[in-house]
């Protein structure tokens, strides 16, 4: 056996034991009661409640959602994954998309106005890429509150926790990435 | 800047409520009456910037949007209909949601800046839901983690507010370091102005060689040959003595900074280890240990350059442009002004060097730090390499991270490279143009050209000290980040609460009562949720559940690494936040899941807790864990060194020695977090045999997967999600038919098949 055949036949061991793949014939994904989202799928239960997950939120963020519920005992369980949205209706579309865009709150940066390091807090001054609107916040001047994003990105974690992403550090204008990777130089 | 947004001005008392909102309120059936309280969040529900209010009246809830009119985001919900309330926290935001009909729905959702405020709201809904008493005045008190005052966010929960506290300016505190040395300060200062004054004597010595000995101008008594040559020597001896003198202060500048720096550092140094060994693993959690290394060990050292560079660099330059500036001026006003002309352009090169050039030592430092990594990593990890085949791999990324070196590195000096040709060119310009200047004068006879040589000397000694003092700004910049982030550690007030008047327990009887206690790591999620207890003293008690359900919180709390955030931790009917530190932390033994032991021998590990203990103490302790025969196989026996974390033994020899360890200090509660989870079935039993022996007389709590080893135990209480599922004695739960049961019977049919 080559090695490629030896991880194709482990891809499909795998397959057997891994996540429940959910696809549109056999999935039915609408809004039922108190607007929630509602996924039923054939040969099972009806969910309620549902929500959707990126498992690869950088890489693939329009492939691979894991739709999910809490149950009676508040655990989350998945109900599988969608490997690619597209493949679904454009109102189930609609509603994960929706589902996603609650489960993510994260403000993309597209300038560093300026930095200002006081009490061991750094203070931006961004502009935001929805509406091009400035924005003030503090954080932390610590390796945890910058981490990484992707291969060239960062995100930002503010004093409250809020997040802000610059998807690309090189592609800020020159001014603002000397000045950021003045302060956020790792 | 938004430096005052805090969590104060998130909250709104209920009067405050806009006129809109509350008739919007009033309009769906709220009434004042009904009204409890109501708290404005800060997205709609799609996650738009948007004040919503959550409205909570003793019947209903709802949440209402202020848009342009008042917009129902959460329709009014009967509070007798909900089932649950909970805080469910997504990626940068989260909702406050109930369950109704057995699904929850979302009521409002918030930003991470009022998720404290919202997990108060939820505290109080669930009171309400559960027909409790309400207490809308706990969503106004005081956060925990950000300064009330200023709103500022405190470096740990209860911290001082760095703004507030005042600890005064980083430099005037550093300055206060020095105060025990200000004698030897003092010396350095009489010392440096002598030396500058030195430097400042051979341009003066060159003119006077010039007028008097090489070209005596007109006017001037003109030496015979013999005077000439007396006169050079004289002024050669003077020079070579100014030299020699120099040379010798330099010695004393360094021998006295030195003194101070690498005092003050020691004593930093021994002050961060002795603030850090008080610090509560809470603040372990929250800081990596390679930064609080970094700080301890590379961060202190800008104190001694702090001395050195303020010594010899700041106040030595500040010390000679004064100097040169005023010989310049009192020699020849004009051109003392046309060398002033070069400084603007000195100036502002050297500020645009160094804002632009100075975050590539940044980055250096970084890519520094990331190759070590990287090669630890790899170093650590080489036999996982080696099995899965990755050594190329693992060479690409080497060397990637050494090519992120090598550029950050020939970017630095190639602009290093450039900068430095470029000021020399200015300060020569500076030359010429007093060569020019200068030598029309001579030639003028306006000035001789004894002045002209003596300016010329102390022009090249002027830019020089120009340049440092404009990077000395820059070099304070690193100097007070470095100073940040150790006064950082030194104002952290991350320990736990301690007690005025501790109460001493020398010998505690072992009765563990937890009573209703709520915690959790992050104070918004907690991990046990009103757990309540008893264990009687002398009994054996195991504890069962999933990963997540609470049990090592539970010992965490026992331990009393944490502080139960509702709740109280008794010990024999004492409150653990009352017991004296000393006296718990003796007598409560705990062995790990992964024991650790440090580089010293087998009888040093053993005795870690009890340096004192003889060595028949220490052969007893290990003899009652069964390691004493494996020890005694060993070359040195108990003098055998070990390596990095036990290397040299295997997972249950390290397990035996860490349970020696806790016997020797003969803990009144011992305690074994899945002590025997990852040994083979062999050590196990060893193990197992020791402990039955030991585990008499002592109050013992085992964590444990393996069911079997706690067939024995008077009491088991198996948890689940937060909470006390069941307990009782292992027959009493298997005739229970629940979770224990069930998990019993799964690892008996694990059990046979693997048989």
């Amino acid at each position: 056996m080559t090695n490629e055949t030896t991880a194709t036949y482990q891809d499909e061991l795998l397959a057997k034991t891994g996540v429940r793949r959910l696809t549109p014939d056999k999935t039915k994904i609408f809004e039922g009661t108190f607007s929630l989202l509602h996924c039923a799928v054939q040969g099972d239960n009806l969910y309620r409640g549902v929500f959707a997950v990126l498992m690869f939120p950088i890489r693939h963020p329009e492939q691979f959602v894991s739709l999910r519920y809490t149950d009676l005992e508040d655990k989350e369980q998945e109900i599988g994954v969608i490997e690619n949205l597209h493949d679904f209706s454009e109102a189930a579309q609609k509603l994960i998309r929706a589902s996603l865009k609650k489960h993510y709150y994260e403000q993309i940066i597209s300038r560093v106005i300026s930095i200002e390091d006081k009490f061991g807090l750094l203070f931006f001054k961004v502009e935001l890429a929805d509406g091009n609107v400035e924005r003030n916040f503090m954080m932390r001047w610590s390796y945890n509150s910058a981490e990484e994003f992707g291969e060239k990105g960062k995100v930002l974690i503010d004093a409250h926790e809020n997040r802000y992403i610059i998807p690309d550090v090189t592609k800020l204008p020159a001014a603002d990435q000397r000045e950021f990777t003045s302060f956020i130089y790792w | 800047m938004s430096e005052t947004e805090g969590v104060k001005d998130t909250l709104l008392s209920v009067d405050k409520i806009p006129d809109v909102i509350r008739e919007k309120a009033l309009e769906i059936g709220f009434s004042d009456q009904d009204h409890l309280f109501s708290i404005r969040a800060d997205l709609d529900l799609d996650g738009k910037a948007e004040a919503v209010w959550l409205v909570v009246g003793k019947t209903h809830l709802a949440a209402i949007g202020l848009a342009a009119i008042p917009v129902m985001v959460c329709a009014p919900i009967e509070i007798a209909s909900i089932q649950k309330v909970r805080s469910s926290q997504t990626v940068g935001s989260a909702f406050l949601q109930v369950m109704v009909d057995e699904a929850y729905v979302d009521v409002v959702r918030y930003t991470n800046g009022q998720r404290e405020l919202f997990s108060r709201a939820c505290l109080e809904i669930k009171n309400l839901v559960a027909g409790k008493p309400v207490h809308p005045h706990a969503l106004t008190s005081p956060s925990e983690s950000f300064c009330p005052k200023c709103g500022l966010p405190l470096p740990g929960r209860k911290a001082d507010c760095p703004r507030c506290k005042g600890h005064g300016g980083l430099f005037s505190r550093t300055l206060g370091l020095m105060k025990p040395y200000k004698w030897s300060i003092a010396l350095l200062f009489l010392v440096m102005l002598i030396g500058v004054t030195l430097d400042l004597l051979p341009p003066m010595l060159t003119k006077m060689m010039v007028d008097k000995v090489f070209t005596p101008s007109e006017g001037t008594t003109i030496l015979s040959h013999a005077d000439s040559i007396h006169l050079l020597l004289v002024v050669l001896m003077i020079l070579v003595g100014a030299s020699l003198g120099r040379q010798l202060l330099n010695i004393l500048i360094s021998f006295i900074t030195s003194l101070i720096g690498t005092r003050i550092t020691k004593e930093l140094r021994e002050q961060l280890q002795s603030k850090l060994m008080g610090l509560s693993v809470e603040y372990y959690n929250r800081h990596s240990s390679g930064s609080l290394m970094s700080r301890v060990l590379y961060d202190v050292d800008y104190f001694q350059s702090f001395v050195a560079q303020v010594a010899q660099g700041f106040l030595v330059n500040l010390m000679l442009v004064l100097g040169i500036g005023a010989m310049l001026f009192v020699m020849n006003w004009r051109l003392a002004l046309l060398v002033m002309l070069p400084i603007p352009f000195v100036a502002i090169g050297t500020t645009y060097f160094w804002r632009y050039i100075y975050p590539r030592y940044y980055r250096l430092s970084d890519s520094q730090s990331k190759m070590y990594q990287l090669l630890g990593g790899l170093l650590n990890g080489i036999r996982l390499v080696k099995v899965f085949g990755q050594e190329e791999r693992e060479k690409k990324r080497f060397s990637d991270s050494a090519r992120y070196m090598q550029d950050t590195l020939r970017s630095l000096q190639i602009s290093q490279g450039i900068f430095n040709p470029i000021m020399g060119f200015i300060f020569g310009l500076g030359g010429l143009i007093i060569w020019f200047s200068g030598g029309q004068m001579v030639l003028e006879k306006y000035i001789t050209l004894g002045t002209l040589m003596a300016f010329l000397g102390y022009v090249g000694m002027f830019y020089g000290p120009i340049s440092s003092l404009t990077m000395f700004s820059n070099w304070l910049t690193g100097f007070l980040s470095a100073g940040q982030r150790v006064f950082e550690v030194l104002d952290s007030h991350s320990f736990l609460q301690r007690t005025k008047d501790p109460i001493r327990m020398p010998k505690i009887e072992g009765g563990i009562e937890l009573r209703n206690v709520v915690f959790g790591y992050d104070p918004y999620t907690p991990v046990l949720k009103g757990v309540s207890m008893k264990i009687e003293p002398g009994q054996f008690v195991g504890i069962v559940g999933k990963s997540g359900s609470g049990k090592t919180t539970l010992v965490n709390l026992i331990c009393r690494f944490y502080d139960a955030h509702e709740g109280q931790v008794l010990l024999d009917g004492v409150d653990v936040r009352k017991i004296s530190e000393e006296d718990l932390h003796r007598q409560v033994g705990l062995v790990l899941q992964e024991p650790f032991l440090f580089r010293a021998n087998i009888a040093q590990n053993i005795a870690y807790g009890r340096p004192d203990a003889g060595a028949l103490a220490i052969m007893n302790a290990a003899k009652s864990a069964n390691a004493h025969d494996f020890i005694a196989r060993r070359t040195s026996s108990y003098d055998t060194m070990l390596g990095e974390n036990g290397a040299g033994l295997s997972g249950g020899e390290r397990q035996r020695i860490s349970i020696a360890r806790a016997l020797l200090c003969n803990p009144r509660i011992l305690i074994l977090d899945e002590a025997t989870s990852s040994v083979d079935t062999e050590s196990e039993q060893e193990i197992q045999k020791a402990l039955s022996v030991v585990c008499k007389e002592r109050t013992t709590i085992a964590i444990a997967h393996r069911l079997s080893t706690l067939k024995n135990a008077d009491v088991i209480f198996v948890f689940d999600d937060g909470h006390i599922a069941e307990s009782g004695t292992h027959d009493d739960l298997m005739t229970k038919q629940g979770i224990y049961h069930k998990l019993v019977m799964i690892q008996t049919k694990l059990t046979r098949l693997e048989t």
